[in-house]
């Protein structure tokens, strides 16, 4: 069977290849025979990397231990649900399954521009093939994940943090994210190839932008909450560089996002953006390799990866190429459209990319530092929370501000005294938050006192948006106002459905901010029956059990819960020990209170032999917002990506048309 | 020995997908890629600048209306958008009417 | 042109920050002796923890990971990560003491995951 696999990566390389030399040929001499040749291939490469990952699939589900891949990352007793994610639980599984996501979106990409945009398609395929390129050669020659072996009687299992729900979801998430930003980078490098540097590559790349964006952020959202209540050591986020490399890509396809709104509506900012989507890609590159190739643990440790001298080889190769064509295009790149104000809408973006932009590239510093101060000063460095915490208020909190203020502003040029008259009812309650959280105590933290009230404002800002917009219809239609509030949106899907990914983010951050500034902290050793007290709560233990589960032996320690006078039942808390892994985890027991949002978070750190348990016990005011974030975004993003069946009739009568009429005189 | 055949069988396979319009077409009229020249690039381009100004001058009777845009903002504003749109219709117009000529003149 | 300034602005300023003396010097086993002040000290569990880390300590040795070399004994307390056992790579943060042993600051213990998929951190 793993000749069948080897086999089918072997032609995904061919198949690769032939899309990037013959598309490219193709494409520069315009001949249409071998361009329609070369987008097949870059069809069927998607074909044959699916046999290959079937062909994987299969050996974990048949427990075929020859295959060295499946012995190392599954076992006989693992539950089927993980015996399938095993598949990307190590190096050559996640590469093949990056491979996948990869030929499956390029394959879709170029299918469906093949009418729209086939100037820019033809250039587009061989930039895909090469892609594609680079990562099969990876699969076949340096990490492939069909090596066999002699089987042996039992695999060495996946590690019991990778057994849960989440492993299922995560991976696969932050992957349509990370590789999908090739999408618009390969577009964008497409349009500089051909020469047509105006807007046609971000308008056929406007949905795979916000579909591979809303993945990456989901994706996110899901490894913090794996975090939050899988590892549980009481956080979400821990600023470790594998978390960082998918924050950075996301937070260049967020500004990327929004500066292309710019070119759309002004024509401006050419070079800004195909700079930003080439930033966007090569930082979801660099993120794969950080993740792959532990190099940022040591410099050491990435000597000793195969596989990390060639991805770094990649991330150059991409950034010479982007950096080499946005030179050679540069003339036809500029346009003469100017800043008018500095109070406008672009004024706003601007500021917004800048801020996301800088603390994208903080991050990366903090994220590479280690590696680059060994190069240069022969040490090691690390950087802690601190730096990344100090830069994500500096550059966050205001970006937070503009959040309310940008979509207030009018496009070209906006008056101080309208923007005044504008801001008044969303600055007012602000305000008014504001002294309402210092009576009531936020005045503890100052950044989360200034969360707060920011997010008060854009909150404030969004609700006033629709307010207005619906009482306009009105006045327009007389419809009732679910019909106008309904039709407003629909008619304007972009700018609503933007509107609420920016309450998303807003939830997020209040999230945020009540989690982490005003959390509460308690821990110590608890005999059966002693009490810990914490944040308005008392915890009692009362009980400690054990039992066996499918695959470990769980122990878990019970313990009361009570506000003030009021019982508010059991939580659990303890640890599993894995016999085949040999492994422990934490299982933590959680509380929400969904009225609060606010959870009691228990740790049982350790289990003494004589009953004793040291608990560590936060409170987490809010945090639950954070996950209810994450389904507005995805509900701001659906309402966004959602097709306008008039416009779609609109564009395609257009191109019909032109095809029509290009058609006539070329063939005479 | 099945796989190798079935890997056999996607070879063939994959190769029939790529010689595929070689196939379809043995000798064609033209070989060219139908890539639009200039003539509908221009015109293609023309359009789009249409859609770009008029959407913008809808963009600000919509904010005008809900009240983003005070009277003074407007007025300040919108005699350059009319401007704008009127331009690209006449550019429109331009290319198309250049368009059709031209179109006559290669059937002739 | 604006935005470029404002990025070379930004660039400089951060250059500046972290080349002052921003983060912490990660060493290994074989280096601690050379260091004063506080380090992350990175290398691997050898041998048999003993203590408790939440009571007076819990006290282990850490060999360098890719040569053999010094030994250095380390006393932690704080929150003990899943993945901690003999064998395993980590990094803690603290000082050497005077008589040689290295006490860390509580809960600054990071394992790194060996299949390196994610590394556990228990900081907060």
């Amino acid at each position: 069977m793993a000749e069948l696999g080897r086999a089918a990566l072997l032609l995904t390389l061919g198949l690769s290849a032939y899309a990037l030399l013959v598309g490219g040929y193709a494409a520069w001499r315009g001949r249409r025979r071998l361009a329609h040749s070369a987008r097949n291939a870059l069809i069927a490469s998607f074909f044959s990397t699916l046999v290959a990952a079937l062909v994987l699939v299969a050996g974990f589900l048949r427990d075929d231990f020859s295959l060295a891949y499946v012995a190392d990352h599954s076992s006989k007793a693992l539950p089927t649900p993980y015996k399938l994610s095993a598949f990307w639980g190590g190096q050559e599984g996640s590469l093949l399954l990056w491979l996948l996501v990869l030929t499956g979106y390029a394959a879709l990409a170029v299918w469906l521009a093949r009418k729209r945009a086939r100037d820019l398609v033809v250039w587009v395929t061989p930039v895909l093939g090469g892609i594609a390129l680079g990562f099969s050669w990876l699969l076949v020659a340096v990490s492939s994940p069909f090596d066999v072996i002699a089987a042996p009687a039992d695999g060495s299992g996946l590690n019991p943090s990778l057994q849960n729900p989440y492993m299922v979801v995560h991976p696969v998430a932050l992957y349509l994210g990370y590789v999908g930003l090739a999408v618009p980078f390969a577009f964008a490098m497409g349009a500089l190839l051909s020469g047509r540097t105006d807007e046609r590559w971000i308008v056929a790349t406007r949905r795979w932008t916000i579909v591979a964006w809303t993945a990456l952020g989901i994706g996110q959202l899901l490894g913090a909450h794996w975090a939050y209540v899988e590892v549980g050591w009481g956080g979400y986020y821990a600023w470790d560089p594998v978390e960082n490399a998918a924050l950075m890509p996301w937070l260049a396809a967020t500004a990327f996002l929004h500066s292309v709104m710019i070119q759309e509506k002004r024509g401006m900012l050419r070079v800004w953006n195909v700079t930003l989507v080439s930033l966007a890609f090569c930082l979801s590159l660099f993120g794969t390799f950080l993740t792959r190739s532990g190099v940022v643990t040591s410099i050491h440790s990435f000597s000793k990866s195969t596989i990390g001298p060639w991805f770094l080889g990649f991330i150059v190769v991409a950034v010479v190429f982007a950096i080499g064509m946005i030179w050679y295009r540069l003339p036809q790149l500029r346009t003469t459209a100017k800043l008018e104000s500095l109070v406008s809408r672009e004024a706003a973006f601007l500021y917004n990319n800048l801020l996301l932009v800088a603390l994208s590239l903080t991050i990366l510093w903090g994220t590479a530092w280690p590696m680059v101060s060994e190069a240069v000063r022969g040490e090691t460095m690390v950087v802690g929370r601190p730096y990344f915490d100090f830069f994500l208020r500096i550059f966050g909190l205001p970006l937070l501000l503009l959040m309310g203020i940008g979509p207030l502003v009018a496009w070209r040029r906006a008056s101080l005294r309208g923007l005044a008259r504008t801001f008044a009812w969303p600055a007012a309650v602000a305000l008014a938050t504001g002294v309402a959280l210092i009576a009531l105590g936020a005045g503890s933290s100052t950044p989360g006192l200034v969360a707060y009230t920011f997010s008060a404002f854009v909150l404030a800002s969004i609700v006033h948006e629709f307010a207005r917009g619906t009482a306009a219809r009105r006045a327009l239609t007389g419809e009732p106002i679910p019909t106008a509030f309904g039709r407003l949106i629909g008619r304007n899907r972009r700018r609503y459905g933007g509107y609420v990914v920016h309450a998303a983010v807003v939830l997020l951050a209040i999230g945020i901010a009540g989690s982490s500034a005003y959390d509460s902290v308690s821990e110590g050793r608890l005999a059966k029956g002693e009490s810990l007290a914490v944040g308005g709560y008392t915890l009692t233990y009362r009980s400690l059990g054990e039992r066996e589960g499918p695959n470990a032996t769980e122990v878990r320690a019970v313990l009361d819960v009570r506000r003030g006078q009021k019982d508010l039942g059991t939580v659990k808390a303890g640890k599993n020990a894995y016999s085949v892994e040999q492994q422990v985890s934490n299982e933590v027991g959680i509380r929400t209170d969904y009225l609060t949002g606010e959870d009691l978070f228990v740790i049982a750190e350790q289990v003494n032999d004589d009953g004793t348990v040291f608990f560590r016990i936060f409170v987490k005011p809010l945090v639950n917002l954070i996950w209810l974030a994450g389904i507005v975004f995805l509900l701001g993003s659906v309402i966004a990506l959602w097709p306008d069946a008039r416009e779609e009739r609109r564009l395609a009568t257009r191109y019909a048309n032109a095809r029509e009429r290009s058609d006539t005189p070329a063939t005479t | 020995m099945i796989w190798v055949v079935l890997a056999a069988v996607l070879a063939v396979a994959v190769v029939i997908v790529v010689a595929l319009p070689f196939l379809r077409e043995p000798a064609p009229a033209s070989d060219e890629l139908h890539a639009l020249d200039p003539a509908e690039r221009s015109l293609l381009d023309a359009e789009e600048a249409r859609d770009r100004a008029l959407a913008a001058l809808q963009e600000l009777e919509a904010d005008h209306r809900a009240g983003r845009i005070s009277d003074d903002d407007y007025r300040a504003v919108v005699g350059s958008l009319r401007r704008d749109a009127a331009e690209a219709l006449r550019a429109l117009d331009r290319v198309s009417a250049a368009g059709t000529s031209d179109a006559k003149a290669k059937i002739h | 042109m604006i935005a470029l300034s404002v990025a070379g602005v930004l660039a400089i300023f951060l250059l500046y920050t972290s080349l002052a003396g921003g983060g912490t010097p990660s060493v290994s086993p074989s280096e601690l002796s050379t260091k004063t002040g506080e380090v992350a000290l990175a290398g691997r569990v050898v041998g048999t923890p003993t203590g408790d880390p939440h009571g007076a300590g819990m006290r282990f040795a850490l060999v360098d990971i890719h040569k053999p070399g010094a030994k250095v004994t380390v006393l932690y307390k704080g929150s003990v990560p899943d993945m901690f056992r003999t064998g395993r790579d980590l990094v803690v943060t603290g000082t050497r003491q005077a008589d040689g042993v290295f006490v860390s600051k509580p809960g600054t213990m990071i394992t790194k995951c060996p299949s390196k998929y994610q590394a556990a951190d228990t900081s907060n």
